[in-house]
């Protein structure tokens, strides 16, 4: 914090001075005394007292409903407000939501979720969890299963590996609230029929940079949870995973080298984004927008941003299932999302399981999806005729979320996303069997908490 | 004052432009930033070739950011005064008494200033929270002191030693106590170093990145660069580049003003104290 | 409070020449004593109150293998911890990459710094505006600096990315530590300039002009004359700026993340802490940090021959 020291030195035995003059000796100094900065410290001390007294003050609690704190990201649109304005009024007196906001980053959310959960914060009632944080947090103890008639209402419609997402060891520990996951998006002014598998893909691009057109594969390549995010794709989609059922070691193997493969093979190809290795969804959506691109692997935030920013490329902008690895099997893409889980230390666990069901029903999800551009994770949703208009694409997405795969299970998934990410990124240093070699080494050092993460 | 001739002319002002221009070219590109729309942003010109207000009007009207820059101001206030008064009283026993423990205390003050943050920071919000002091202002201004006492103390002991004995023992000998002998005769001439460690230890407080994001949870403390982190822009991926930019550009003014006020002062107050021969 | 008596003058240990007189305390000693202790309490007590705990509590944290996500799994290992992290190639890694930064980001400052300071010192007019300016950098909040350089340098979004060809220069090793460097020195020039600035100022006009009428020339006065009057100052900012490089994090955290091997120590910390909430390794990372400022403080102290502030009591 104290990032530059001072540093000036002490004095010099020459410069001397010869004394005050005799008529200042003794008098009071021009303007300055000790006494007002007394008493300006004292005023200050009465002004941190008397801040502290008023936040104290604020908490409280009235004789009223109860106040249950819900913490999810930062939500521009006003589906979360919409919703936990809904939920506080059908509770019907018993309960009120406080939507406060966590950082924007999935990082700094995790971060102050765990820092107060490790802690014991009792103040933290639900919260919104990216969908790789359940082993973590129900391992830690720090969040609830789902029990009796909450986990029945929770499973109902509910599609299957978006719940799969808040499993550990069995039991349920969040209801899924929001999902997430990629198609290909590509410019049909290019490519007339988009690709099937990823060979096809890559072949499309390099024949399209011969002609000197717009060619690029954009995809997130840069050094964070996105590319393992691919990497998870990837394997699954060639028929792996990457740890085996009960998170006890890594299984990798072949599916894992054909992955790597396919991951190089676009890296040095002449369709790969020169800024591959820095990109990230954002990053992709922009290069596209900006025309330079072919095809694109995105989340759906991409329609509505191409409508509003690039009008004239939007006539030409269509989507297609993601592409597979092996020609006829249908890719297995990684789910993302936000699902609702109670706190174990909430104060209220029961009104807060109740509101959690409430924030993430068929109205609410309904909202989000249209306002918030999140994809609801109830199934009936998707042939909701009311969900049409901003998704033209919902048959497509509920086809991939049907066929999904998740991220692997573990509560150290941090260390081994990592340890992933930091392997495959950049692409072009990939040696696919040397990496797969150096990822089973480091994910089994990470499944016993051994070693650090770079 | 010597004739200059055109040809120096010339070149201090040349020399001038150049330091203006490095210092301010990384500034002026955040202000351009600020000012681009969501379109711009794509395009790596300089100056923005749509310009629009409303990144500013954005976070001007939030009091998701308006809060925060009261909360820093606040904090940094009554952090840098109290910072101050502390050290001004140790640093001038360090540097005119005599007293046992001395190197421990200047060890100490090392050892604080040296510790990485990092690692302190989950102890001491594990006691934060159990005092109840997690997301208060008092919950950061007692590290924002604790960890500006060294700054303050070496920079203040370097003005005290500067200022000669001969002074106070004048009054002494004019039958001042030593607390009077301070307050009439020493404490007027440190002003200027005060006023320096008073500068110094603000920024430093206003610039604290990690306890800010660590200590708060709401707005009710959270300060100016923990609160750009909860910028969000049009969904989940966006990267709010405008609106950073635009809050970046607001928490630096202060410093500008605060800069254009005091920069006489703040090089008078460091090339005041000698150096040691 | 009782007035000290007057105290003859002579029998205080005053003077160059004071010697060890030490057998009795003269009432006006103990007086001093007593005012010395009492205006070093507050400070002392806020210091202790706030860092001593955690302080100890990292120290005991680093002999401990604690993930705050298997809590039940927490042990004492005793220097295991010390054994892992030492013989980790990343630990070392983000040392070398730490010194790189260090010396050359200290370094060039060091010369910007200098010229800084005879900019600030000698020119004619406008030294209201340049210092202003130059205080900028040192002012602006390190993490908006640190965004500014990283639109600047991001592929087709900044105005300096085409210098690197577009080949995003964050995502390149090499390339990446280069602009680190660059925000580095951007921001703790004006500081050093400042510091060279009050030791610059000291350097009496007498001996420059009695040089210059000898036929010395501006090089030879500035080696022969300015340079070693100014070693002192040199050498105090070199330490401070030395101490606080090596701790290196806000910049690299926003420009990087450490991604692409250009971690520092701290951001290698930070990583273990936050991310893999691994506070034992975590712990014992800082611990390491810790003793490796320390030895630099020693080789610049003892070493070099700065003056460590408070190492002695000036004239009395």
């Amino acid at each position: 914090m104290i990032d530059d020291g001072s540093g000036t030195v002490a004095s010099a035995r020459r410069a001397r001075w010869r004394g005050m003059p005799r008529s200042l000796r003794g008098t009071a100094p021009p303007g300055r005394t000790r006494g007002p900065r007394w008493r300006l410290a004292i005023a200050a001390g009465s002004a941190v007292l008397a801040a502290a007294a008023l936040s104290a003050c604020g908490a409280a609690s009235a004789g009223g409903p109860v106040t249950l704190n819900f913490y999810l990201y930062p939500d521009t649109s006003v589906a979360t407000q919409t919703a936990v304005a809904n939920c506080s009024k059908q509770s019907n007196g018993q309960y009120t939501i406080s939507y406060q906001q966590l950082p924007q980053g999935s990082d700094g959310q995790r971060q102050q979720l765990v820092r107060r959960l490790a802690a014991h914060d009792g103040s933290i009632d639900i919260m919104g969890l990216d969908v790789t944080w359940e082993a973590e947090f129900a391992q830690a103890g720090w969040i609830e299963p789902w029990t009796g008639s909450y986990l029945a209402q929770a499973q109902a419609d509910t599609i299957k590996p978006a719940l799969e997402t808040a499993m550990w060891n069995g039991k349920l520990y969040a209801v899924p609230d929001n999902t997430n996951t990629q198609l290909l998006w590509y410019r049909s002014d290019l490519v007339p029929t988009p690709p099937a598998t990823w060979s096809e893909m890559i072949a499309d691009a390099e024949q399209l940079a011969k002609a000197g057109k717009p060619h690029y594969i954009e995809i997130q390549g840069a050094q964070y949870e996105g590319a393992t995010v691919w990497f998870n794709t990837m394997v699954n989609s060639a028929g792996g995973s990457i740890l085996n059922a009960n998170a006890t070691s890594p299984t990798l193997g072949a599916p894992a080298v054909q992955a790597l493969s396919i991951m190089k093979q676009l890296a040095s190809s002449p369709a790969a984004d020169p800024s591959l290795s820095v990109q990230m969804e954002n990053q992709n959506r922009l290069a596209m927008e900006a025309g330079t691109a072919a095809f694109e692997l995105n989340y759906p935030f991409v329609y509505p941003a191409m409508k509003a920013d690039n009008p004239q490329l939007f006539k030409s902008f269509k989507w297609a299932p993601y592409p597979s690895v092996t020609a006829g099997v249908p890719a297995k893409v990684t789910i993302g999302g936000i699902d609702l889980a109670v706190s174990g230390y909430s104060k209220h666990q029961n009104l807060a399981f109740q509101a959690a069901l409430c924030l993430r029903d068929a109205q609410n999800q309904l909202t989000a999806a249209n306002v918030g551009g999140v994809p609801p994770t109830i199934a009936s949703l998707y042939n909701n005729p009311a969900l049409f208009a901003n998704y033209p694409f919902h048959a497509d997405i509920l086809q991939a979320l049907q066929n999904a795969s998740v991220r692997p299970k573990a509560p150290v998934y941090q260390v081994v996303s990592i340890d992933i990410s930091h392997l495959i990124s950049p692409p072009r240093g990939i040696d696919p069997t040397g990496t797969v070699a150096s990822m089973a080494g480091q994910i089994t050092n990470a499944l016993q908490s051994k070693g650090l993460v770079p | 004052m010597a004739v200059i001739t055109p040809r120096q002319r010339a070149s201090w002002t040349t020399a001038n432009f150049v330091v203006i221009a490095l210092a301010m070219i990384p500034v002026l590109w955040l202000l351009s930033l600020s000012f681009k729309t969501p379109a711009a942003v794509l395009d790596p010109s300089f100056w923005p070739a749509q310009w629009t207000w409303g990144n500013y009007s954005g976070i001007l009207t939030s009091s998701q950011f308006l809060r925060p820059l009261v909360n820093s101001i606040g904090i940094g206030i009554i952090s840098t005064v109290i910072a101050v008064v502390l050290a001004s009283m140790a640093a001038y026993a360090i540097a005119r008494l005599r007293f046992p423990g001395k190197t421990v205390l200047i060890g100490m003050a090392l050892l604080i200033a040296m510790f990485p943050l990092i690692a302190l920071v989950t102890p001491l919000f594990t006691i934060e929270r159990a005092l109840g002091l997690f997301n208060t202002w008092p919950g950061l201004i007692i590290p924002y002191v604790a960890f500006g006492l060294p700054l303050g103390i070496y920079t203040l002991s370097a003005f005290f030693r500067e200022i000669p004995w001969e002074l106070e023992k004048a009054a002494k000998m004019d039958g001042a106590t030593p607390f009077q002998a301070f307050i009439r005769v020493i404490a007027p001439l440190a002003t200027p170093g005060m006023v320096t460690t008073a500068i110094l230890v603000f920024l430093a407080c206003w610039n604290d990145f990690l306890l800010a994001i660590s200590f708060t949870s709401t707005i009710d403390s959270r300060t100016a660069p923990a609160a750009m982190q909860y910028f969000s822009g049009g969904s989940v991926f966006t990267v709010p580049t405008g609106p950073i930019a635009a809050a970046a550009v607001v928490i630096t003014i202060p410093i500008i003003i605060f800069v254009l006020f005091f920069q006489r002062r703040i090089v008078a107050g460091l090339t005041s104290g000698a150096v040691k021969g | 409070m009782s007035t000290t008596t007057q105290a003859v003058p002579g029998t205080e240990a005053v003077g160059p020449s004071k010697k060890k007189v030490k057998p009795q305390l003269t009432e006006g000693q103990r007086a001093e004593r007593r005012l010395g202790l009492l205006l070093c309490a507050p400070a002392v007590v806020v210091m202790i109150a706030v860092t001593a705990y955690p302080v100890g509590y990292a120290i005991f944290l680093s002999l401990e293998r604690y993930n705050l996500a298997l809590p039940q799994a927490t042990k004492f290992i005793g220097f295991g911890n010390y054994g892992a992290v030492l013989s980790s190639p990343y630990w070392w890694h983000a040392l070398l990459v730490t010194v790189i930064i260090t010396v050359f980001s200290v370094a060039i400052t060091l010369v910007l710094g200098m010229l800084l300071a005879m900019v600030l010192h000698r020119t004619p007019f406008g030294r209201g505006t340049v210092r202003t300016a130059s205080l900028i950098p040192y002012g602006i909040v390190t993490v908006a600096a640190a965004y500014s350089w990283q639109y600047a340098w991001t592929p087709g979004q900044g105005y300096l990315s085409s210098i690197f060809n577009n080949s995003a220069p964050l995502t390149s090793q090499t390339e990446a530590i280069i602009v680190i460097i660059i925000a580095e020195i951007w921001k703790t020039t004006p500081f050093m300039g400042l510091l060279l600035l009050a030791g610059l100022s000291l350097v009496p006009e007498d001996l420059q002009k009695a040089a210059r009428v000898d036929g010395a020339s501006g090089w030879q006065r500035f080696t022969r004359i300015t340079l070693p009057l100014m070693k002192p100052a040199i050498l105090v900012a070199l330490l401070f700026r030395t101490l606080d490089s090596f701790r290196i994090f806000d910049n690299i955290f926003i420009l990087t993340s450490g991604n692409n091997g250009t971690g520092a120590v701290s951001n290698l910390g930070y990583d273990n802490l936050f991310s893999a909430l691994n506070l034992g390794i975590g712990s014992t990372i800082s611990i390491l940090i810790f003793i490796c400022v320390a030895i630099i403080a020693v080789i610049f102290i003892l070493g070099f021959g700065t003056a460590a502030p408070g190492s002695d009591l000036g004239k009395r």
